[in-house]
């Protein structure tokens, strides 16, 4: 399983349209991705569970990925949480 | 390409159906004034004692020829809004009043500019004319359609622009009249430079024609009559009817511009001996063809008949013989020949041409409104006395063409075992039983009972692939002109089992022709297709049942439906109407946008609250059915930090369908949030699970908006 973590910049969060667009890159992927804030778990391939998280600006989260292709989703992960969020 | 260019001239021609239908009760009035008012005509028949100037009967008809007159006077601002009401696919009301703001602008801005220039004196001879009182120059139905393609055109663009906030009330509809004022003006400065330019083109053509003698006249009758089955003949005569194309002459002082306008010019000025003939040629070849030729053609398909089904076909071809023959509408005749035997057509184009000829040949001078009908004929022709129109020409070359057309078609029809009306092995009647059979199954899977009553309509929009497949539906005289989507999902023989003479197809345009009676199957079609469920419809699956033949199949069967309600009052659309890409391009899920009316916004079904933004904005709904759906107030509502927003219920509630769940602020919405439309949506849908939209326009909170199809 590889993780990493992320502090949010997005003034407003994991609303959602960037929910969507996180689901959209999640499913490129076989692994299953997670998205982690606090004890909470939520799949990042699905979009309500991900909206339910609740996830606002200067929170951090931690994205976990597991499965053969862990690697390539990590990073290209990171890149898509620098850029969007 | 080519399609879609011919998607575009049948939507044009389309549009011209309107006006043109003004002008047989136009012609009518003209008709019977002009020829009752004219004291050559009382004097000839004795009649100036009973109708002449001075009696009560001569101010009738008076009367009822200025009332014809005006139309014809002012055909192209009647075309200028015909033209933009056919064209303006919704609003259609604002298109019109659209078109007359940009009609009198361009013709003022054009007069403006020939006094800045000094005047109509300094212009071409003939290129001025008094255009609605306005001096202005001589565009005939050209600026009319000119003026209505463009308004529709940017109608069609802008009639929901959404401006912003202090402008918003010149937003929406009421920006289309202003655009076009704006462009309009400028058209007009543009027109006074090119229209010069174009009339001198227009004249050469014209002149060509003109000038080509019988041989020309033989073309014009070909052409017009071979562009019938394309639905495309109106552009092709039109211009010689109502243009300089068709010819300029001065009548009664007036230079007038168009074969038709020149009749009906000379018809209303009594010193007229004989009526133009270079005008009339462009119209007296239609009465032998459609009173006597056409009708010929109908009595041999009768006699042709197989004896057992004579009396069936006899009723279809005495009326459509009728048809043909009092009003000059011919396609119902034309088509029951036209796609089973295309050779007779081919011959029947060849005369059609040849009537024109003959018609030209023997100096004939009658002209018509509309048609080359038996009404025409009296009214135009007869009435006007021989001395003027030789009119008694037509009476002997039709007799020549019934003749000619009988046992030409009765040969052919024999010798070629042409499968006209009768001669068939009794398809008809298979087609009929198969549609009542498909009619009875759909009714029974159609999820509204009420719309199952209209099984023709119903038929109809199941032959063009669903509601969801059909773009618009219009209809000219004969035909029931429609636009699809997809091409591939039209079903033809299902369509003619509707009573349908024939089906066009090009493209994604799609004629089906019915005759004269189409109005009533169109505006049925219209109302079913109001409350029809919105869905694709493969008849593929259909014809399985009763041919076991392998078609194709693009979807299983719908084995469940769960149906979601609408959470608030309000305006309901599809999704892709959101304005917001993210939204309309599915990217969150597919379900419609509710544009809210009212401030509640409620429990759409039985269900849990998932979670409630903390900006208020949206709510994750998972339904007791299972169906995870997000519903987003507004867009971008997520940068107002939850002002205008009031929550009524909390993560993990369990709700009701119908419980309050949010309140809008709408006034501070409105003002604060680029748009109230607000996406309904299911976020996890599978790929077998189909969105249906049920409800577009004005929904009540609770009441179904669209229903998720599960497929096998």
């Amino acid at each position: 399983m590889k993780t990493f973590h992320y502090t949010i910049t997005d003034e407003v969060g994991i609303h959602a349209r960037p929910a969507g667009a996180l689901v959209k890159e999640a499913k490129k992927y076989e692994s299953a991705i997670r998205v982690v804030k606090g004890g909470k778990k939520a799949d990042a391939k699905k979009l309500m569970v991900l909206m339910g998280l609740g996830v606002k600006c200067g929170e951090e989260v931690t994205v976990e990925a597991e499965g053969p292709d862990e690697d390539a989703a990590i990073k290209e992960l990171e890149t898509f949480f620098n850029e969007n969020l | 390409m080519k399609d879609k260019i011919f998607g575009v001239l049948q939507r044009v021609g389309r549009s011209f159906m309107l006006p043109i239908a003004i002008l047989p009760v136009a012609g009518l009035l003209l008709g019977i004034g002009g020829s009752f008012s004219n004291e050559t005509m009382l004097s000839t028949y004795g009649l100036l004692d009973v109708m002449g100037p001075g009696t009560v009967f001569n101010m009738i008809f008076q009367i009822m020829s200025e009332a014809g007159d005006i139309v014809f006077a002012n055909l192209p601002i009647i075309f200028a809004m015909g033209v933009a009401i056919g064209m303006a696919k919704k609003e259609k009301d604002v298109a019109a009043l659209s078109a007359v703001v940009a009609f009198f602008i361009m013709h003022a801005s054009i007069g403006a500019l020939i006094n800045i220039n000094g005047g109509p004196e300094n212009m071409l001879q003939g290129a001025t004319a008094s255009v609605c009182g306005i001096t202005s120059l001589q565009m005939g139905v050209f600026g009319g359609i000119l003026v209505g393609l463009g308004v529709a055109a940017l109608h069609n663009k802008f009639y929901k622009i959404e401006l912003p906030q202090v402008l918003s009330f010149f937003g929406g509809t009421r920006f289309v009249p202003i655009i076009s004022a704006l462009v309009y003006t400028a058209v007009g400065i543009l027109m006074f430079f090119v229209w010069p330019v174009i009339q001198q083109g227009i004249y050469g053509v014209g002149e060509i024609v003109l000038n080509s003698g019988y041989a020309g006249t033989w073309v014009y009758g070909l052409m017009e009559r071979l562009l019938i089955p394309f639905g495309l003949h109106h552009v092709f005569y039109l211009p010689f009817w109502q243009t300089g194309v068709g010819g300029t002459m001065e009548v009664a002082g007036q230079v007038i511009e168009g074969a038709q306008n020149i009749f009906f010019a000379q018809l209303s000025d009594p010193s007229v001996e004989h009526f133009a003939v270079s005008a009339t040629r462009f119209m007296s070849g239609k009465f032998p063809l459609m009173i006597f030729g056409l009708p010929g053609a109908a009595l041999a398909m009768y006699k042709t008949a197989k004896p057992e089904k004579k009396k069936a076909v006899s009723g279809l071809l005495l009326s459509a013989a009728l048809t043909s023959m009092l009003t000059g509408i011919t396609e119902p005749l034309e088509f029951t020949f036209l796609f089973v035997a295309p050779l007779l057509y081919g011959i029947h184009c060849v005369f059609a041409g040849l009537a024109y000829m003959l018609m030209h040949v023997c100096n004939v001078g009658v002209g018509m409104t509309f048609s080359g009908g038996v009404i025409d004929l009296f009214l135009f022709g007869i009435l006007q006395g021989n001395a003027k129109t030789d009119w008694i020409w037509v009476v002997i070359v039709g007799v020549f063409y019934f003749v000619v057309y009988y046992f030409l078609f009765r040969f052919l029809i024999k010798k070629m075992d042409l499968k006209t009306p009768g001669r068939d092995d009794g398809e008809e009647v298979k087609l009929y039983r198969r549609s009542d059979v498909e009619a009875k199954k759909n009714g029974a899977t159609a999820s509204s009972d009420a719309s199952s009553e209209d099984v023709l309509s119903e038929t109809i929009c199941h032959g063009l692939g669903g509601k969801k497949n059909i773009s618009d539906v219009d209809c000219c005289a004969t035909r029931l002109r429609c636009t699809v989507y997809k091409a591939d999902l039209v079903n033809d023989s299902m369509l003619k089992s509707t009573g349908a003479s024939g089906v066009v197809h090009k493209g994604n345009g799609v004629q089906i022709i019915y005759g004269p009676r189409v109005t009533v199957i169109k505006s049925n079609l219209e109302d079913y297709l109001e409350t029809a469920p919105n869905e694709e419809y493969h008849s593929g699956e259909a014809a399985q049942i009763e041919t076991d033949e392998p078609t194709k199949t693009t979807q299983g069967k719908v084995t469940k439906t769960v149906v979601i309600s609408s959470p608030v009052t309000g305006r309901a659309a599809d999704l892709s109407e959101a304005p917001d890409e993210a939204f309309a391009g599915r990217m969150m899920g597919d379900g419609a946008v509710v544009t809210p009316e009212d401030c509640v916004v409620k429990a759409p079904e039985d269900g849990e609250v998932c979670f409630v933004f903390d900006t208020k904005h949206a709510v994750g709904f998972l339904t007791d059915t299972g169906l995870s759906l997000l519903i987003h107030m507004g867009i971008d509502t997520v940068s107002l930090h939850g002002q205008g927003f009031e929550v009524y219920v909390e993560d993990g509630q369990k709700v009701k369908k119908g419980e309050p769940m949010l309140k809008l602020d709408l006034d501070y919405l409105r003002a604060n949030a680029p748009s109230l439309v607000s996406p309904v949506l299911c976020t996890e849908l599978e790929d077998n699970q189909k969105i249906r939209l049920l409800k577009e326009g004005r929904v009540e909170a609770g009441e179904a908006l669209f229903a998720v199809d599960f497929y096998e």
